[in-house]
């Protein structure tokens, strides 16, 4: 990569670990519910940021719709919790209110289903994940790859916000999904507040960080990228090339539709903001500044930059030219930093590659002297 | 039969515009290989060119397009000279520089310009109707259509009957050779660049009295003419433009029947089964390798 040096895997796993431990002791230093819940928040974003990373950094995929996941996750999540809201903020045989005031006499059959919530939450995975398949299968067997892909993905994300949007009876059009019912799964109850949404989303990122590294390591993560370097030559080696893009694609949405579902969990509401243009931005910017082909870097990538963002967001004047601040960085990161932050990690030297470092240098002198000699 | 011939014409006047932007998408992607996601921020532009112009100094329209174009163009030669020519072989990431530098334009005319609404005034001239084969039509959208059939004229003798345009082709077809008999490839990207961008600049002048004008306003535009750039292909300006035509009326008669936004999904559907099933025959996958 690059001539950069990498680091062993057992490097990465301790890395990956002291993350791990690092968002799981941070409540015990916090006694604030409404920070921890900005905190659970930043963790959302890492998570989706990550799950760009599989497809971007790792396959070469640049999917400019990644808000298109993380906002039907948001939205399956939402619609199963809004058919639980208390009566009295909903009409007659629990229909959602937003219904009631379209008119809307019997629940649509889409929403049926979503009185369950082992349902509604295979939904806020599956639906993202087939929707990926879909289009994975469309454009990636008639071999479209590049910038096409990436432009695709961007009309899709445009086109399902205008339709959310448009079908207010069905979806709650601008004001999306509001006073949703708090989520309660064995025994626990998941509010915005609660210590245990945070721990849910904390492990969940953690999870999602071990198994993609997995992923990533495994045979099938070593051809897809072999595939972001070179797809015509892996595809002379026999790979089926459109069969693993469609796999990246489909994992980076199952875990971005994951993340979308928490991020309901945590806003205690869905709205057609998650999956509009402005999400999709960030989510890549974060994953530009965090560096693209680093699982950790881009989830670490997306909490600062929102960290950052959200101690700022205090002060007017920074709100009004934080916009301004971020497109800008996104410009000299890709213009001077393509590897994101992360790859400043990289250039520090560890026992193997200093070793490694040793040996090439004893090499070079004995060269050297061969060559004076 | 008046009705259907309304709707065709209200479709080509869609397209028209339609073209005008994908045209300078296609040109800038066809010579010098970058998406610019920041088009549809050139169009916005070109359009608060023409309300500060008229707000400020009481131009009128006419004038002011041609100054959107030259402003426009200008600003996209200094983005050429500042950001893209550092990126060129990094396809991809020409994306994201573009996409950030769209989000700049959009606030900086925000903080400047305010967010609210703008409205552009139609030219008094051509605010009335005129009776035209049997029906009556905006003498305003005849304009634009007339003025889009120059511009496409005047790009098409740019690109095959001047020195200029033979350079350009020359660089399409090979940078290296065209680099070996003296052309400065440099330069011809960056004029071609502008020359896009000065395009995107008198659509979004054009639309301005149309359209209420907002910081906004680029993103459907710019998704649109990626739809016409995608089926229409970036090697024939004949593919541009007959793209256009079938995007813009098919998006007009489908708006007639049910509302915009069930158009454009439909529009979108129809773009990704077409690029599954004929890929190679509506449009051109040269996407450059660096």
């Amino acid at each position: 990569m690059d001539g950069q040096r990498k680091h062993p895997i057992w490097a990465k796993l301790v890395g990956y670990a002291a993350f791990c431990l690092v968002i799981l002791i941070l409540p015990l230093f916090i006694t604030d519910d409404y920070l921890l819940n900005k905190f659970a928040r930043y963790l959302v974003f890492g998570l989706v940021a990550m799950a760009l990373s599989i497809s971007w950094g790792y396959a070469g995929i640049l999917n400019l719709g990644q808000a298109v996941s993380f906002g039907l996750g948001s939205y399956c999540m939402a619609m199963a919790l809004k058919l639980r809201t208390i009566p009295i903020q909903t009409g007659a045989e629990g229909l959602p209110d937003f219904m009631v005031w379209n008119n809307v006499k019997s629940l649509p059959w889409f929403w049926e289903p979503f009185h369950s919530y082992g349902f509604a939450i295979a939904a806020g995975v599956l639906v993202p994940t087939i929707l990926a398949l879909l289009i994975g299968t469309f454009v990636f067997r008639a071999r479209v790859t590049g910038v096409y892909v990436s432009i695709i993905t961007l009309a899709l994300l445009v086109v399902i916000n205008l339709v959310v949007i448009d079908r207010q009876r069905l979806t709650g059009g601008f004001n999306g999904l509001t006073d949703l019912a708090p989520l309660e799964l064995f025994g626990l109850t998941f509010d915005p507040y609660a210590h245990a949404t945070y721990y849910l989303i904390a492990v969940s990122l953690g999870a999602a960080l071990f198994l993609g590294l997995a992923v990533v390591h495994s045979k099938t993560g070593l051809i897809m990228q072999a595939i972001r370097d070179d797809e015509n030559r892996v595809r002379y080696f026999g790979y089926d090339v459109a069969a693993y893009q469609t796999f990246a694609l489909c994992l980076s949405a199952a875990v971005a539709g994951f993340a979308g579902m928490l991020y309901t969990l945590v806003m205690a509401f869905a709205s057609p903001t998650f999956l509009a243009v402005p999400v999709s931005l960030s989510i890549v910017i974060w994953s530009a500044v965090g560096g693209r082909a680093s699982l950790l870097g881009s989830a670490m990538g997306a909490i600062i930059v929102t960290g950052v963002q959200g101690s700022l967001s205090d002060t007017p004047a920074f709100l009004e030219t934080w916009t301004l601040i971020m497109g800008a960085l996104f410009i000299v990161v890709v213009l001077f930093l393509p590897r994101g932050l992360i790859s400043l990690v990289d250039r520090i030297p560890l026992g193997g590659s200093a070793r490694r470092r040793a040996a090439a240098a004893t090499v070079a002198a004995s060269r050297s002297g061969i060559n004076a000699g | 039969m008046t009705d259907i011939f309304n709707q065709v014409f209200s479709g080509l006047s869609i397209a028209s515009i339609l073209l005008l932007i994908s045209l300078g998408l296609a040109i800038i992607y066809g010579t010098v290989g970058v998406i610019n996601l920041a088009h549809g921020e050139f169009v916005m532009l070109g359009a608060y060119a023409v309300w500060f112009l008229e707000d400020h100094f009481g131009l009128g329209l006419f004038p002011c397009i041609v100054l959107a174009f030259f402003a426009v163009g200008t600003l996209g030669w200094v983005v050429e000279r500042l950001i893209i020519r550092r990126l060129y072989g990094r396809v991809l990431d020409t994306i994201l520089a573009t996409w950030g530098l769209g989000v700049i334009l959009q606030q900086a005319i925000r903080l400047s310009a305010g967010a609210e609404l703008r409205y552009v005034q139609m030219p008094p001239g051509l605010s009335a109707a005129v009776h035209f084969a049997g029906v009556d039509v905006s003498a305003y959208r005849l304009f634009v259509l007339a003025l889009t059939a120059i511009l496409l004229a005047v790009t098409y003798v740019l690109i095959f009957r001047t020195r200029f345009g033979m350079r350009l082709r020359g660089v399409v077809q090979n940078p290296e050779i065209a680099r070996c008999f003296g052309v400065n490839t440099s330069q011809i990207y960056a004029l071609t660049f502008a020359y896009g961008a000065g395009l995107a600049g008198i659509a979004g002048a054009l639309v301005s009295p149309l359209k209420s004008v907002s910081p906004d306003m680029g993103t459907g535009y710019v998704v649109d003419a990626f739809m016409v750039v995608v089926v229409g292909g970036v090697q024939s300006l004949l593919g541009t433009v007959a793209s256009a035509g079938i995007i813009g009326e098919l998006s007009g008669g489908l708006a007639y029947l049910s509302n915009d936004t069930i158009a454009k999904a439909i529009v979108f559907l129809g773009v990704v089964v077409l690029i599954r099933f004929r890929p190679q025959g509506l449009f051109a996958l040269r996407v450059r390798r660096g």
